[in-house]
């Protein structure tokens, strides 16, 4: 290399740009037709060029490294791609035995529920919550009127109860109290 | 039969994509190194160039399927490369290359400004060249350096280096003739 310490000098200021591109070989046909021919009647761009030809090649060069640590390179880099591969996979894999039927499940599932959406609202559906009429048996239905047959007979119960009682005791009077209560109840 | 080594990029995405997944062995293999030294550039640090590399190959390989083909693989890669390494400088700060002394150390590192049997006094002023010539270069501008990385070091063309970094070329020719007048000008005294 050649033992040189000097300023570097700088280019015709409208050539410069398309030097870097000439050294860089990025130049048009005709673009590097006129740096050639510039080149040859201009020292300082000649020497411009010389300089980046020098300078550039050297600015952060490669390291050389054994093929060892390529071939470390290349198999932990396989060894990552299928770890990546197996944390992405996991919840397919989970889903794996369901596969065969889940969708046609899912697909059935949301047609009934389509149908019926569909079919509500021509039935006599009621959304306050009455429920419809069903055919009980007459004998199992109760009817007021029966009930307050029911609890008649169960007064006149009571009242037999007491004149039996009264009867079986000496004759005692009744107070007033006694007898208004009665009267109540009978009523 | 033809061997997947002899598959062109395109054809190796495809089956990828097809769900051929050990076909991205080949595409590894391929651009390891490629990956690799763009990371180094950046990074100046092979554990960090390794990591950041990988790194590139297992997100191009998880986003596969999102790969149009209206690129070429590489330039689509090394976008992907780029991207992670800015993304390491934004995080980490950038890394001053004073491993230019270290890289003497390494086989093939050895920065060579000026001839190794000079004297003691010139070796000293290429020490001090390749510093500046690296503080200049971690001073750039990202866009800058991109363009002069990917020109420089890697021997990218101007075409594709627009296309990674999703600009036009005359952009990017300008990027590069600013970075270059940038480390002339800071090796003015001693080229």
């Amino acid at each position: 290399m050649e033992n040189r310490v000097g300023p570097l000098e700088g280019a015709c200021k409208s050539y410069e740009e398309d030097l870097v591109l000439y050294y860089y070989a990025e130049t048009c046909a005709k673009e590097r037709a006129t740096v050639e021919q510039h080149l040859a009647q201009c020292l300082r761009c000649r020497k411009f060029l010389d300089d980046l030809g020098r300078v550039l090649p050297q600015m952060a060069p490669k390291p050389e490294l054994p093929q060892a640590f390529w071939d470390d390179y290349f198999r932990e880099t396989l060894v990552k791609l299928d770890e990546q591969s197996a944390r992405q996979n996991w919840w397919r894999r989970w889903l794996q035995p369901m596969n065969g039927w889940l969708l046609p499940a899912f697909g059935t599932v949301a047609i009934a529920v389509f149908a019926i959406a569909l079919l509500l609202p021509k039935s006599n559906f009621t959304p306050t919550g009455e429920t419809a009429p069903v055919n009980i048996p007459a004998e199992v239905l109760v009817d007021s009127s029966q009930l307050e047959f029911f609890k008649s007979l169960e007064i006149l119960e009571s009242l037999s109860t007491l004149e039996e009682q009264d009867s079986s005791k000496p004759e005692k009077k009744t107070s007033g109290i006694e007898n208004r209560r009665l009267a109540q109840t009978v009523a | 039969m033809e061997s997947p080594q002899d598959l062109g990029d395109e054809e190796l995405v495809a089956l990828c994509q097809k769900g051929q997944g050990h076909y991205f062995d080949v595409l590894v293999r391929r651009y390891m190194e490629k990956a690799f030294h763009i990371a180094y550039d950046f990074t100046r640090n092979k554990e960090a160039a390794k990591d950041l590399s990988q790194d590139a190959f297992l997100r191009a390989y998880a986003n596969i399927t999102r790969f149009d083909g209206r690129s070429s693989f590489y330039t689509w890669f090394y976008r992907i490369v780029v991207n992670l390494c800015l993304d390491h400088a934004r995080r980490n700060g950038r890394v001053l290359w004073e491993s230019l002394d270290k890289t003497a150390d390494e086989p093939g590192g050895q920065r060579q400004w000026v001839d190794t049997r000079s004297q003691p006094d010139q070796e000293a002023i290429a020490g001090e060249a390749s510093r500046r010539a690296n503080v200049t270069l971690e001073s750039m501008p990202n866009k800058q350096r991109t363009a002069f990385l990917l020109r420089n070091q890697q021997g990218l063309p101007i075409a594709d280096i627009a296309k990674v970094m999703k600009t036009t070329e005359g952009t990017v020719r300008v990027y590069l003739h600013r970075a270059v007048a940038a480390l002339r000008q800071s090796l003015v005294e001693f080229v």
